[in-house]
């Protein structure tokens, strides 16, 4: 497994293949679009999505628990993908035996209501100002301060040789922001243009590369 | 036992018009009578709905001979037609014979175009005869009391079988008849059909293989023999003739005499978008044709195609250019001459379509085909053979398709609900799901019922549900009425409407090219340029523009492939190359120039050769396969080898194909001495390879999205909600990756390969053709530059990608490319 540790405004960031971020100096883990619920929303209106992708997203998250042992954990946006179902128990179960702090930065698909994530000792906030960062769903510029952000869940397509084409899921970063790739097992991604300025940090496999 | 009547009736109304039976008609009408099933084989326009409605009503007249006392209520036989668009024809015959007779019998048509005013009229009191689409005869099998609808139908017809055989739409049919055979007792099962290779299957399917309807059948056919003569359109100037290309263009003032010449004359174009460019150019060079021409395609409205049918029936045209909209229909008498632009791809269409001209009995048909680029016209001389020779390709008909089984399953668990044990017995004894095994449908059941084949914690998955006594049904109003609608949209593409922003519907375009417009751009559509506004509920809305525009829809159902005979022929043409010039056609005479190119370059294989070429371009390392077997074998043989070669080193391709050949082009040069040296043309494990060579293309994901559609897993949305297709494509997408992770054992997931290996890559076939190359001797010809026969292949955009490199070093080289 490759990560790869970004330096800005001299606190060091590190890329995960999971798709998270670590924050080293605040030992915080950064984690966007998670969409918990989907499968089962669609499972509820007929559509046979498998189970496993449900528990794929909690083994990922222990995965980045055990490797990176944070003391919080912020999610930037899209925590919850619709109205209440059964996943949510399945994260409350989760929140419960996890030993860290939780912050929730709302998201467009965030609708449950503020007062179950604040029984879950959840605190949600429509934005954050962290230090030199901005934390927030959808991406922003703001002067004075680099943007934390997701919502897009990006991805870059690369051509080679030969017409060869790939599509990976990737960080997407240019001088004020940097937007991360959505987390959820059941999301899709959406392709961007990289220009002169864009720096891509593409996931393939299990190493985060830069482009 | 009743007497049989005497035909009497029915001769004496033939005699009425002035027409005598046909002996095919008779034949039908005693089998009939006598109780059989059937399958009729027919051509269009030979009077092959007097063979079934005439029968039908004289059964009627035997039942009840006082029917003007007592006539009882109730539908007495359906008449499935593939094209709603014919039902009018169809409802015009019956009502002849009816009046004509004075009977008090009742037509009614139920498609997707009947109002729901009528419709709900009809589930009240239905017509006594029915003409109806496979689709919304599995509306009815989804409304309540379905069973009373259907328990003294005597008969049902299913006209053009041939165009459903070999869809899944034919399967929806075959499960309609399994379960209209329980229903119905007194039921007789017919279907009429073009000539195909595969007739005696085609009544198999349509009967059930070894069911008693098919032990009591037969088939007819009516051997209406008709000379066809094919006239290739040979271009003066063959040095000069494009080497590649799809339009035509080229010799379109060669078809201006040929109009000029016959009464009506019908331009049979390939794809939509080609049949909007000849129209355009046609008029452009030729403005005194306008108001004597028209077109026709299944996108433009359908006021303005019933103008158009009827315009032509009334010789008030000249010249119509057409897609195979008008492949299917009744007869256009005035038509004299028919013009083929392209390899139409197929022996049955292209003798189909000469059908279209001379319909009057003994005068012969005649048949135009114009080339689009040069090597087609080896294409024009294999065509004439197999006419010559009546060598019609075969319908292959689906197998195990459990999307059509969840649909089906769930349609019967919406109207009443099902016992598994007796709808089961009907399913198996389908052509369709005969190999079904009963742990496959315990699977089905459990994906029905709880979405998965365990149940877990937390789950909510909801959609049918099992009764206290063992019925499966559906509950949820909801689910149902996603349902139904979906039931309807078993075809394929995602479409958008074509309107005018002040209203005025203009006809429907893929909307896959709709995606790519911007606001302010130009397009043709049904002849007229249209600025495109915006997208709104699910519609295109545009106004006129007098701006010019290259840019015409594309659809996708433009490309069809060759079939197996066709292929041989077309091989056996091009051998002909290396013949004195005194035993090669006209067609193969004039591409001598080409041929010679080719020779100085590389060479003209003939029978006992396989020739690769390879060379060197900007883009690459080319190199170039030449089995000539047809665009779909030859996706399959290239995926096959590009993956054998990629075991040999790690190397990245992408695969380009035609009907003629196919390219592995890559960034590194490929040792062909290696592919000869290790045998990679061998037979050996072959679906073993191909199963792996396919890990890395997108064919299956492409199949999944009509399954996911079909099994209902994704919903395409309610017309008037307008829910993006686009939200559906991604979302089979998605689908297809999560069960790629998680649940590859999934059977729709694996249909969706199984269905790539039997319809998409043909392995039959390609075993042949492997089997072919075994016995060639293979010639390597390191070219210095693109040959004919390699330009039509490179030149082709739609590629399919495939790579044994780890994906970071294949990263790498793509970064160290954007560096540069």
């Amino acid at each position: 497994m490759t990560t790869q540790t970004l330096i800005i405004a001299d606190q060091h960031l590190e890329l995960h293949p999971s798709g998270v971020i670590y924050w080293r100096e605040e030992a915080t883990l950064l984690i966007s679009d998670l969409h918990l619920g989907k499968v089962t929303h669609f499972r509820k209106y007929g559509a046979a999505v498998p189970q496993k992708a449900i528990e794929q997203n909690f083994e990922v998250l222990e995965q980045n628990l055990h490797y990176f042992r944070p003391r919080k954990i912020c999610f930037l946006g899209d925590l919850f993908h619709s109205s209440m179902n059964s996943e949510w128990h399945r994260f409350e179960e989760w929140v419960k035996k996890t030993e860290a702090e939780f912050l929730l930065i709302s998201g467009n698909h965030d609708i449950i209501s503020p007062l179950k994530y604040e029984a879950l000792g959840i605190t949600q906030v429509p934005e954050l100002v962290w230090g030199p960062f901005l934390l927030t769903h959808f991406p922003e510029e703001r002067a004075g301060y680099f943007n934390l952000s997701g919502h897009i869940h990006p991805a870059v397509r690369l051509r080679g040789h030969g017409r060869q084409s790939l599509r990976l899921p990737c960080f997407f970063k240019n001088k004020h922001q940097l937007i991360l790739p959505a987390f959820g097992a059941f999301t899709g991604s959406h392709v961007l243009e990289k220009s002169e300025e864009d720096e891509v940090y593409a996931i393939a496999d299990a190493a985060v590369i830069k482009i | 036992m009743k007497k049989i009547p005497s035909f009497s009736i029915a001769e004496s109304w033939f005699r009425e018009q002035g027409w005598t039976p046909f002996p095919f008609q008779k034949e039908t009408w005693k089998a009939y009578l006598e109780g059989k099933n059937g399958l009729l084989n027919a051509p269009t326009g030979s009077g092959k709905t007097y063979a079934l409605w005439f029968p039908i009503v004289l059964d009627y007249i035997r039942e009840n001979p006082d029917y003007l006392k007592k006539h009882p209520k109730g539908l007495k036989a359906v008449w499935i037609t593939p094209l709603r668009a014919l039902s009018q024809e169809i409802r015009q015959s019956a009502e002849r014979i009816i009046n004509d007779l004075g009977l008090p019998l009742s037509v009614g048509i139920r498609t997707g175009d009947t109002s729901t005013r009528e419709r709900s009229a009809q589930r009240k009191s239905m017509p006594d005869l029915l003409i109806t689409t496979p689709e919304s005869l599995q509306l009815l099998l989804a409304s309540k009391g379905y069973h009373k609808t259907f328990w003294d139908c005597r008969a049902i017809v299913v006209d053009e079988w041939h165009e459903l055989l070999g869809t899944k739409r034919g399967v929806q049919m075959e499960l309609a008849l399994s379960r209209l055979k329980t229903l119905s007792p007194k039921l007789r099962i017919w279907g009429i059909s073009a000539t195909i290779g595969n007739l005696e299957q085609a009544r198999q399917v349509l009967l059930g293989p070894e069911s008693n309807a098919y032990n009591n059948s037969v088939l007819i056919r009516a051997s209406l023999d008709k000379k066809i003569r094919v006239v290739s359109i040979i271009p003066e100037e063959i040095e000069t003739f494009p080497w590649r290309g799809h339009l035509g263009l080229r010799l379109l003032d060669s078809v201006i005499p040929i109009i000029r010449e016959s009464k009506t004359t019908l331009i049979f174009t390939n794809t939509r978008s080609q049949c909007e460019i000849w129209y355009q150019k046609i008029l452009e060079r030729y403005p005194e044709l306008a108001g004597e021409m028209a077109m026709h395609h299944g996108s433009i409205n359908k006021d303005t195609r019933i103008w158009v049918e009827e315009a032509i029936r009334n010789e008030e045209l000249k010249a119509v250019v057409c897609t195979s909209s008008l492949d299917l229909g009744v007869d256009f008498a005035p038509v004299e001459t028919v013009i083929q632009i392209g390899g139409p791809k197929g022996v049955a269409r292209f003798m189909q379509r000469a059908g279209r001209s001379g319909h009057r009995p003994g005068k012969e048909s005649v048949i135009y085909f114009l080339p689009t680029h040069a090597i087609e016209l080896v294409e024009a001389s294999a065509l004439e053979q197999a006419v010559a020779k009546n060598a019609v390709e075969d319908r292959i008909p689906y197998l195990s398709s459990y999307d059509v089984l969840v649909q089906y399953l769930t349609t019967l668990a919406v109207s009443e609900g099902f016992f598994p044990s007796e709808i089961y017995r009907e399913v198996k004894s389908t052509f369709c799901y005969q190999g079904i095994t009963e742990d496959e449908w315990r699977w089905l059941l459990n994906f029905l019922v709880m979405g998965s084949q365990s149940l877990q914690r937390y789950d909510e998955y909801k959609k049918v549900e099992a009764d206290p006594d063992g019925r499966l049904v559906v509950n949820n109003r909801g689910i149902a009425m996603r349902h139904r609608f979906q039931i309807g949209t078993i075809v394929g593409d995602a479409h958008l409407t074509v309107r005018y922003q002040k209203g005025g519907y203009i006809g429907s375009i893929e909307e896959y090219f709709i995606s790519k417009l911007t606001p302010g751009d130009v397009f043709t559509f049904a002849g007229r340029n249209l600025e495109f506004i915006r997208i709104k509920d699910m519609q295109a809305l545009v106004r006129n523009s007098n701006k010019k525009t290259n840019k015409v829809p594309s659809w996708m159902g433009g490309r069809l492939t060759l079939s197996a005979q066709m292929s041989q022929l077309l091989r056996e043409e091009l051998y002909s190359a290396n013949l004195p010039p005194a035993e090669q056609s006209e067609a193969i005479r004039c591409l001598a120039p080409i041929f010679r190119r080719q020779e100085q370059e590389s060479l003209v294989p003939g029978p006992g050769t396989f020739l690769i070429e390879t060379f060197k371009t900007r883009d690459g390392y080319h190199h170039i396969f030449y089995p000539f077997e047809g665009r779909f074998v030859h996706e399959a043989m290239g995926s096959l080898l590009g993956y054998r070669v990629s075991l040999l080193s790690p190397i990245t391709f992408s695969l380009a194909f035609n009907d003629y050949g196919f390219e592995l082009l890559s960034d590194q040069e490929i040792d062909i001495q290696a592919i000869i040296d290790n045998d990679l043309f061998s037979t050996a494990y072959l679906l073993d390879d191909l199963q792996k060579s396919l890990n890395s293309t997108e064919m299956a994901r492409r199949k999944f999205r009509d399954i996911a559609v079909i099994s209902g897993m994704v919903f395409t949305g309610y017309p008037e909600k307008g829910v993006k297709m686009k939200h559906l494509q991604s979302s089979s997408q998605l689908l297809f990756e999560v069960f790629k992770d998680y649940e590859p054992d999934n059977l729709l997931y694996l249909q969706a390969y199984r269905e790539t290996f039997e319809h998409q890559l043909e392995e039959g076939r390609l075993r042949l053709a492997l089997e072919r190359i075994g016995r060639q001797e293979i010639v390597w010809k390191p070219c210095s530059k693109p040959t004919p026969f390699s330009f039509p292949i490179i030149t082709d955009r739609l590629r399919e990608k495939m790579s044994s490199e780890k994906l970071a070093d294949r990263i790498k080289k793509m970064t160290a490319l954007l560096m540069k």
